[in-house]
C-alpha cells in the first residue's frame, strides 16, 4: 500500500543522516596526508558537501599553512575540547568556500592532552553538521594516531612507491578497525621511474596492501607550489593534480568514476623528441 | 673515551631522517670511525629497510630493553662496512614499550663502544621523541625547504634547546632550480628562520627513491652526485671546515628553464 505523505496530520521527523567521518593517515609522515585531505576537502567543498577539516596534529599542526588560513587560527581543537571555547568560535571558514571548515590543532600542547572520549564526542557532533569530516591524522601510531581514528567509521590510507612507506601503511591497516573499510590513495608516483623500473608501480604498493584503490596522484613540483602558497591545486581548474583530487572526491561521493592513470608532463628529453618528430 | 651521542630528528615526518642517518652512518664509517645506527621508531621501523639488513634481524632494541638478549646481540653489522652496525627497532610493539631512561642507557652504554651513536628519531614529538632524545648529546635536524617541514623544525629545536642540546642542521631536497625561479625558499631562508648552525645542504635527488628500495646507502657508490655531499656531511661532523657545494645552473637546466619559460 503506498503511503503518502498528506496521509499524515504531523510530517514524520526525517532524521539527520551523520556526516561521513573519514581519517587520513598513513603510518609514515611525509607521504601527503595533509596535502591529501586539504585537497579532497576543497574538492568535496566545491561538490557542494559541507566539509569539516579537522587537523589531529596537535604540536605540529600544517593543515592551516595548506589551506592558507593560519592568520585566521584564533582557537583551536583543544580549545573546543576543554570547553574554553564553542566548536562554532573556533571553526575557522575557508576563504574559497562557504562550506569549508578547518578546525585547527592547538600548536604549543601536547597529543597527550587530548581526552579520546571527548574527541568521539567531538567528531559526532561535527558529523551533524557537516558532510564529511576529514580528519588529517599525525605520522605515527602513538597517541595522535589513537585521537584521530577514534571519531572516525572510515579510513583512506595514503603511501608513496617506497617500500618504508608500504610498509609502515601495512602496518596502520592491521592497526584499524575492520569496519573502516580503508581505501589507498598512491601518492607521488612518477611513471617515468616507474617505467625504468626505478620506483615500484601502484600494482607493486598494493600487491602488498590489497586495498580498494581509490585513486593514484602524480608526483608534481605544483604540489610545493601550491602548499608553500596556502592553494589547494584541486581548485585549479587548469591543474593535473587538482584534476586528479575531483576525481577522487567524486568517487568518494559514490560515483562511479574509473581510477585514471597518473599522466606526468612531458619530459624535457620527451618533448624534444616530439618536436624532433620522434617517439617521445 | 666515549663516543658522540647524535639524535636525528626532525618533527615532520618524510623530510629525511633515515636516509641521512643510514647515509651518514656510512660516510662516518668509511672514514675509519666505528659507528652505530639505533633506529628508535619501535612499531614503524625503516632503517633496517634502508640498510638493507632487513632480513637479518634477530634480535631488537625492545628486546635488549627486557632483558631477553645482551645488547652485543642485537646489534646487526653491516656486510659492507666493518665498522658499521645497527641496532634495529621492534616492529610489533609499542614506543611506550621503553622508558626515556632505558633508552638512554642503552645509548649510552653504546657509547662506550663505538665513536659515534646516531639515533633515528620517528616522526612527531611524542613518547618516541622523547626517547630517542633521552641519551643525545647533540642533535641534527632535518628538513626540506617547505613552510610545513620548516614550521615543525622550528617546533623541534625549541623543544631541543629546553634540553640544552647542540642543535646542527641539514636542509634536504633542495630543488636549485625552483629556488632560482621563487617557487622554493632557500637554504639562506631556512637558516634565517631556524637560526641553527648550517651542517649540510643534499639536493633533491631521484637516484635516493631507488637506492632506498634496493637498501644501498648511496654514499657507498662514489659515482653518484649525493655520495660526495654526505662526506662532507660527515667531515663537517667531525670538526673539519668544508665549503658548501655549490648548486649553481647546470647547462641543463639553464636550458630546461628556457624551455619551460618559453
Amino acid at each position: 500500500m503506498e503511503v503518502r505523505e498528506t496521509e499524515f496530520a504531523v510530517a514524520p521527523p526525517v532524521p539527520t543522516p551523520l556526516g561521513r567521518a573519514i581519517v587520513v593517515t598513513s603510518g609514515k609522515g611525509g607521504v601527503g596526508k595533509t596535502t591529501t585531505t586539504a585537497n579532497l576537502g576543497a574538492a568535496l567543498a566545491a561538490r557542494g558537501s559541507r566539509v569539516a577539516l579537522v587537523d589531529a596534529d596537535v604540536g605540529l599542526r600544517n593543515l592551516d599553512l595548506v589551506l592558507g588560513l593560519e592568520a585566521r587560527v584564533k582557537h583551536h581543537l583543544l580549545d573546543v575540547l576543554e570547553e574554553k571555547i564553542a566548536l562554532d568560535d573556533a571553526l575557522v571558514r575557508d576563504k574559497r568556500s562557504e562550506t569549508l571548515f578547518l578546525l585547527a590543532a592547538a600548536q604549543t600542547r601536547e597529543k597527550e592532552d587530548v581526552d579520546p572520549e571527548k574527541m568521539r564526542t567531538l567528531v559526532e557532533q561535527l558529523r551533524e553538521r557537516f558532510d564529511y569530516v576529514l580528519i588529517d591524522c599525525p605520522a605515527g601510531i602513538e597517541q595522535g594516531f589513537r585521537n584521530a581514528v577514534i571519531g572516525a567509521q572510515e579510513a583512506i590510507i595514503v603511501c608513496t612507491p617506497e617500500v618504508s612507506a608500504v610498509r609502515d601503511a601495512d602496518r596502520v591497516v592491521g592497526l584499524l578497525p575492520n569496519t573502516f573499510r580503508p581505501q589507498l590513495i598512491v601518492n607521488r608516483l612518477r611513471p617515468q621511474l616507474v617505467k625504468k623500473g626505478k620506483m615500484l608501480s601502484v600494482e607493486d604498493v598494493n600487491a602488498i596492501l590489497r586495498l580498494p584503490l581509490l585513486g593514484v596522484i602524480a608526483d608534481e613540483p605544483d604540489i610545493i607550489i601550491a602548499t608553500n602558497k596556502g592553494e589547494p591545486p584541486a581548485l585549479d581548474p587548469a591543474s593535473l593534480v587538482g584534476g586528479s583530487y575531483r576525481t577522487i572526491a567524486a568517487k568518494i561521493a559514490g560515483e562511479d568514476v574509473a581510477v585514471p592513470e597518473p599522466r606526468e608532463k612531458p619530459s624535457f628529453f620527451g618533448s624534444l623528441g616530439i618536436l624532433f618528430g620522434g617517439r617521445a | 673515551m666515549s663516543g658522540r651521542r647524535i639524535v636525528v630528528t626532525s618533527g615532520k615526518g618524510g623530510v629525511g631522517k633515515t636516509t641521512t642517518t643510514a647515509n651518514l652512518g656510512a660516510a662516518l664509517a668509511l672514514r675509519g670511525h666505528r659507528v652505530v645506527l639505533v633506529d628508535a621508531d619501535i612499531g614503524l621501523r625503516n632503517l633496517d629497510l634502508v640498510l638493507g639488513v632487513e632480513k637479518r634481524i634477530v634480535f631488537d632494541l625492545v628486546e635488549v630493553v627486557e632483558g631477553r638478549c645482551q645488547l652485543r646481540q642485537a646489534l646487526i653489522r653491516d656486510k659492507r662496512l666493518e665498522r658499521l652496525s645497527v641496532l634495529p627497532a621492534a616492529q610489533t610493539r609499542e614506543k611506550e614499550a621503553v622508558s626515556e631512561e632505558q633508552f638512554a642507557a642503552i645509548v649510552a652504554e653504546l657509547a662506550e663502544s663505538h665513536d659515534y651513536v646516531l639515533v633515528d628519531c620517528p616522526a612527531g614529538i611524542e613518547h618516541g621523541f622523547r626517547n630517542a632524545v633521552a641519551g643525545a648529546l647533540e642533535a641534527i635536524v632535518v628538513t626540506t625547504p617547505e613552510v610545513s617541514a620548516i614550521r615543525d623544525a622550528d617546533r623541534v629545536i625549541g623543544k631541543l634547546n629546553e634540553r640544552a642540546l647542540p642543535v646542527r642542521l641539514i636542509v634536504n631536497r633542495v630543488r636549485p632550480e625552483m629556488v632560482r625561479s621563487g617557487d622554493m625558499m632557500s637554504v639562506e631562508d631556512v637558516v634565517e628562520v631556524l637560526q641553527a648552525e648550517l651542517l649540510g645542504i643534499v639536493p633533491d635527488d631521484e637516484e635516493v627513491i631507488d637506492t632506498t628500495n634496493r637498501g644501498e646507502p648511496i654514499v657507498l657508490d662514489p659515482a653518484r652526485r649525493l655520495s660526495a655531499i654526505y662526506y662532507k656531511i660527515a667531515r663537517r661532523l667531525e670538526g673539519e671546515i668544508v665549503p658548501f657545494t655549490s648548486f649553481e645552473p647546470r647547462f641543463l637546466d639553464k636550458l630546461l628553464t628556457l624551455w619551460k619559460a618559453g
